[in-house]
């Protein structure tokens, strides 16, 4: 086949094209992602006990705005990537930005508190279950992800991947916060944002071979 | 003419394009095509490939993913750059999968900002055609209507005995199919 012919082939058979249903279809998913993601944890785990009055707590909402913080930078750096020739690749450092206030606050929290407690606030009764859940759980947006990355034209497949896997974990921290028995900010700012770190190495590895096209 | 200028002219031929406007789309198609087959050629000769076919292969995988990832294209950048980003992938993956580490590939990242002078086309080799036998009988006859015959798509389609909608997604799944084919050939 001749390169003209192919081109007259693509241009008698256009049809419009909606260049906004990619944004659109992102955000759809994220959102349908989370709150199937906090079923999930819910079916699962069940909720933690105190839940009903425990949700407008400090650190409960704290997980939440973590989570939902760096859910919205990721998925916006995932939807941008999916279009060639935007270069959002430095945005995605703007996580570290709610991550690291997290952190400071951990930080006062214990230089408040007696250096033999510190332990106790950063690692808590259940740091191996919070990681690995939110690594586990965070496979269910994970999933949704993948499959909407196939749909778009993902010239950096690492970054796609790595903002793939923050945004996974990111949603499944806010799903997990309806399990989660840890009240402490050290324990926060530290296995879920190893999570998260943990889901981007996992997006930055697997993208470059799922989502070849 | 510079990037830049062909920016400026390509922009609104391209956003008419994506309105449904089908004769902006060949306006466009053939504009970036001449770009990318500089640009494509000045890169494969750069890795040693030096054989016109396969510049011509590349171009016409890189046309197919641009018609097939229209919806990717934000309407608030810049089209040269959309295009350019998927020719560079589809420049590095056939690399790739034709026998070189990712690493060492010496793709020019600023090239693009060069003017490209005008290649005159070359004949490709048979990567499209064969990706094209393979379609189902249907899809393949009303392809060779439109491309060979010169049928408009209408009539491709009465002859087809389906709707000008039907036969124009019939196509679009159709050229889908090829360009995953041409992705997958190379994969192993």
């Amino acid at each position: 086949m001749q390169t003209d012919e192919l081109i007259s082939l693509m241009a008698t058979s256009s049809q419009p094209v909606d260049t906004g249903w990619l944004r659109r279809i992102t955000w759809l998913a994220a959102f349908l992602a989370m709150i199937g993601t906090t079923l999930a944890v819910l079916l699962t785990l069940g909720a933690r006990r105190d839940l009903a009055a425990a949700w407008a707590s400090a650190p409960v909402l704290g997980k939440v705005l973590l989570g939902a913080s760096v859910a919205g930078i990721a998925v916006a750096v995932f939807q941008r990537s999916l279009r060639p020739g935007l270069s959002p690749r430095g945005h995605l450092s703007l996580i570290l930005l709610p991550i690291t206030a997290v952190m400071l606050w951990a930080v006062v929290v214990l230089a408040r508190a007696p250096a033999g407690e510190w332990a106790n606030l950063t690692f808590g009764r259940s740091w191996q279950a919070c990681l690995i859940s939110v690594v586990l759980y965070g496979l269910i947006p994970f999933a949704a992800m993948i499959a909407i990355a196939r749909r778009g034209a993902p010239v950096d497949l690492r970054l796609t991947g790595a903002a793939a896997g923050v945004a996974s974990a990111a949603l499944a921290t806010i799903a997990y916060s309806v399990h989660c028995p840890e009240d402490t900010i050290p324990f926060i700012a530290s296995w879920y944002p190893l999570a998260m770190g943990l889901m981007a190495a996992v997006g930055a590895l697997a993208f470059p071979r799922f989502v070849r096209w | 003419m510079s990037l830049a200028d062909l920016e400026t002219q390509l922009r609104p031929v391209f956003l008419s394009a994506l309105a449904g406007d089908a004769s902006a789309y060949r306006v466009f198609l053939e504009a970036i095509s001449l770009r990318l087959r500089g640009y494509l050629r000045h890169q494969l000769a750069r890795a040693g490939r030096t054989e016109p076919s396969e510049t011509e292969d590349v171009l016409q995988e890189t046309l197919l993913a641009l018609h097939l990832s229209r919806h990717s294209y934000d309407p608030a950048s810049p089209v040269t750059a959309w295009a350019h980003a998927i020719a560079r992938y589809k420049l590095v993956d056939h690399l790739r999968r034709s026998g070189r580490h990712a690493s060492n590939l010496p793709i020019d990242d600023e090239a693009y900002q060069l003017a490209a002078p005008d290649m005159p086309a070359s004949d490709a080799r048979l990567d499209l055609a064969r990706a094209l036998q393979s379609l189902p009988e249907r899809t393949r006859t009303l392809i060779d209507r439109v491309k060979v015959q010169g049928c408009s798509v209408a009539e491709a389609a009465s002859a087809a005995g389906m709707t000008e909608t039907a036969a124009k997604v019939a196509i679009h799944r159709g050229l889908r199919a090829m360009a995953r084919l041409l992705t997958k050939r190379r994969a192993l």
